[in-house]
């Protein structure tokens, strides 16, 4: 048989296809799919839009051609024959590209439900890992891995930086917990160390308060690492092994020095699921001198030992749960937050279908990352939103930061109208505390914070008026922008120390204030805020062309998250 | 009641040369080549290494395993199945006709009068149209289908047309009735001895080792065996569950 003549690209990605299916299990799964078609129905890509080629067998067999060209033994002679095909030109990688990383997001849900059990999660990661190789992946999926190459966390967060959000957050907690709450960093000898995804750093600090909240009335011995601390890995997104190896050896090796007893991830499906499954597999650690275990199960034995009481009064509305894929169909998790909703909230409500069956979130392999795709992932989202609305519930809760994202987009498209909580969160909500009587509540405002200035710009007259008395109220200088031209304007005029922004705007778009922003060396130290339900922020959030906004919060607006991320972004200088 | 007219007995021992050969000889021959191609093949995956696994269980590998196998048995189990029945019967009545053909491929030659029984003969007839009229349902469902017409490549229609074929012939074989109609039988089941190690039909030689390490896989995180079977309802989509 002729062998085509490929782009330099093609052949160097067929290369790296050859030993990517070195293991039996991609064999396998490459070599006994019967076509069936079966899967279809897993899917909710497929479900969502009856489109032929959004079958998960369909996509599998834009990776599962190759393997019949290149090492089937019919296929070898004639490929057309048992469908087999190859690698030939730039298009062909990046019609690859659109297929594995923009129509899968390797959710598992096709693999549970097939007869055979073929793995089509992993014939996708194969193929993103011969693309990712070659640097042919979503440009915000490449921004991740270079930061968690480069600096040793996913958004790219100084040490300092992160040292000193945590010393901010403590001072928070304290607030909450009393003043002789400390967040211990680097301390040897610890029962437990705690790894988090940082996002929670950088805009949902409300997650960490509560865990923080948990450990310290569990009366636990704990730490958090000053470095190694980023529990994610993009390693499992982009197939990279390496990369997923060098990540886990960042946490490995600090909790080895700590010489700590436990690892606790915080609520995040891949964080556990890569720590916990794929990490120790990835950096060839035989045993490891400690747990890694999910906070989730955490928790549950605090509940278990005493340790936590929790008061479902305090959780007076219905909560449904919703399975992240990592922990139901890759890690094992479906009871340890059942366990804790049920005993967290007055009411809990299944989603149907659920555990294993659940339905992805959307936002799953990586997808949050890749804002090219939003579209199509909002578009295949409708049987996600629907399954939320016949639960009934009030709120949904979920333990992965990728699913509240992906949630939470999709209820604002779907307008499905209810919050997304983490478990985390509503434990912690749930917890009785002994400071309870002596309760003081939010921090104030610092005197020196009073008097800053903060420009609102936003197109709704509403959110303008509302956002413009409560900062006025806490003594904040207000002013305000209904559009781009007047922002940048304003922005140019007063000097503001803060920004929100709304980045759908007419006219001018919210999207291109920010750049121009973050382009002139006078405006871009400002911190920016954004204030918005778009899926656009995402693109700001990981594309990193640059500087991400240091804030983000969607809508409804919630009073003490918007106070709380303005303290922190005034207070601390980044 | 016989469910096709026989013409008349077919007699073994006067079998013309070109039957006794296909029949004796080549039909044998072709098995034999079918069972060494699947050694070579099963010794070609097994060349590769599995995934080792270096975390300890969360949960229990062997019953992990052991449901992987059983849930062939246990339809409810994935929901695929849950939400159409007919599709699991489908399967599994196409797979025990083929087992049914294929038994009869090698017991005819040496037990050919205790397969003349009228009753046997009935049975077997019947179960051989079942398996072909599947055979062409599933075939048309292939051609009619965007999703499937999608996915099927020649080998997937030519593999489904011949097992079809070769149970109709089977329909004729079992009858022993025509010399014309046992030698279709067997250049058919030959064909496929032949055909199936280059084929989709392999399938069947990975099906132990594919379930095997999903079930080690899973049951080593604590996914399999499930832990609660979900309740009866209703899919977002309106489909039972």
């Amino acid at each position: 048989m002729m062998h085509p003549i490929r782009s330099e690209k093609a052949q160097k990605a067929v290369g790296t296809f050859e030993k990517a299916i070195a293991t039996r299990e991609a064999v396998l799964a490459l070599a006994a799919c019967v076509h069936c078609g079966l899967c279809a129905d897993s899917c909710h890509y497929y479900l969502a839009t009856g489109n032929p080629k959004m079958t998960p067998v369909f996509k599998a067999d834009r990776v599962r051609r190759l393997y019949k060209y290149h090492a089937d033994w019919l296929g070898r002679l004639v490929p057309e024959w048992v469908g087999g095909g190859t690698l030939s030109s730039d298009q062909d990688l990046e019609d690859l590209k659109d297929v594995v990383f923009g129509s899968c997001t390797m959710c598992r849900r096709c693999t549970i439900n097939c007869r055979f059990g073929i793995d089509n999660a992993l014939i996708i990661r194969t193929a993103r890992r011969l693309l990712t190789a070659h640097g042919i992946a979503p440009e915000g999926l490449l921004s991740v891995m270079r930061d968690q190459r480069e600096v040793g966390n996913q958004m790219g967060i100084s040490k300092a930086d992160y040292l000193e959000t945590i010393e901010w957050l403590e001072k928070e907690a304290q607030a909450d917990l009393g003043l002789d709450f400390r967040v211990p960093i680097d301390k040897e000898g610890a029962e437990i160390v705690y790894v988090i995804n940082p996002r929670e750093v950088q805009y949902t600090p409300m997650t960490l308060l509560a865990a923080f909240k948990i450990f310290h009335l569990a009366g636990a011995d704990w730490t958090m690492p000053s470095v190694g601390w980023d529990n994610s890995n993009f390693g499992l997104f982009s197939g990279d092994n390496d990369l997923g190896a060098h990540m886990a050896r960042l946490a490995f090796d600090q909790a080895r020095k700590l010489g700590v007893k436990k690892v606790v991830v915080s609520d995040c499906g891949h964080g556990y699921r890569t720590m916990k499954w794929e990490s120790p597999n990835w950096t060839k650690a035989r045993a490891l001198p400690f747990e890694i275990e999910s906070l989730l199960e955490t928790m549950v034995d605090y509940v278990h030992q005493g340790r936590i009481l929790l008061d479902p009064s305090k959780n007076p509305h219905s909560v449904t749960y919703h399975d992240p894929c990592n922990l139901s169909r890759s890690a094992g998790i479906t009871e340890e937050p059942r366990f804790l909703l049920t005993r967290a909230c007055l009411e809990f409500r299944e989603m149907y279908p659920n555990r294993v069956d659940n339905y992805c979130c959307t936002g799953g392999g990586g997808g949050m990352a890749m804002a090219e795709y939003a579209s199509r992932r909002l578009a295949v989202a409708q049987i996600k939103a629907d399954q939320i609305r016949a639960s009934g519930a009030a709120v949904v809760a979920t333990a992965c930061p990728d699913c509240v994202d992906g949630l939470t987009d999709l209820i604002n498209r779907y307008k499905v109208h209810i919050p997304v909580k983490n478990v985390v969160e509503i434990v912690a909500k749930a917890c009785v505390t002994p400071a309870e009587k002596t309760k003081r509540g939010m921090r104030p405002i610092p005197a020196e914070l009073k008097g800053r200035r903060i420009l609102v710009v936003d197109d709704e007259p509403d959110v303008v008026r509302y956002l413009s008395i409560f900062l006025a109220d806490q003594g904040f200088l207000v002013s305000s922008a209904r559009d781009g031209r007047g922002a940048l304007a304003a922005v140019r005029q007063e000097r503001p120390d803060l920004i929100t922004l709304n980045i759908t705007m007419p006219e001018n778009s919210g999207v291109e204030v920010f750049m121009t922003l973050r382009r002139d060396p006078q405006t871009q130290g400002i911190p920016v805020f954004i204030i918005s339900s778009a899926v656009d922020f995402r693109k700001l959030m990981y594309y990193r062309e640059v500087r991400p906004p240091e804030g983000y919060m969607g809508k409804p607006i919630e009073p003490n998250v918007l106070l709380m991320t303005i303290r922190r972004l005034l207070e601390i200088k980044h | 009641m016989q469910a096709f007219a026989n013409q008349g007995p077919l007699e073994w021992s006067r079998l013309g040369p070109v039957t006794t050969l296909l029949v004796y000889k080549v039909f044998y021959g072709a098995l034999a080549f079918m069972v060494l191609a699947y050694l070579i093949k099963i010794r070609q995956l097994l060349k590769q290494p599995p995934v080792v696994e270096s975390t300890p269980p969360r949960g229990d590998e062997v019953r992990g395993i052991r449901y992987a196998y059983l849930t062939l048995a246990i339809p409810w189990e994935l929901e695929s199945q849950r939400q159409d029945w007919s599709s699991y019967v489908e399967f599994a009545c196409l797979h025990i006709v083929i087992a049914f053909n294929l038994g009869m491929a090698f017991t005819l030659p040496i037990a050919h009068e205790a397969l003349r029984k009228p009753w046997v003969v009935s049975a077997l007839q019947w179960t051989f149209t079942a398996g072909a009229g599947i055979g062409i349902i599933r075939l048309a469902n292939r051609l009619t289908r965007r999703e499937m017409r999608a996915i099927s490549s020649p080998d997937d229609y030519f593999c489904l047309a011949t097992l079809t074929l070769w149970m109709f012939a089977g329909i004729s074989a079992i009858s022993q009735d025509s010399e014309v109609g046992l030698l279709v039988f067997y250049l058919l089941a030959t064909l496929i001895m032949i055909y199936m190690p280059f084929s989709k039909i392999s399938h069947f030689a990975y099906w132990p080792f594919i379930r095997y390490y999903m079930g080690k896989h899973f049951g080593h995180r604590g996914v399999y065996p499930r832990k609660v079977l979900p309740k009866a309802g209703r899919s977002p989509n309106g489909e039972r569950q």
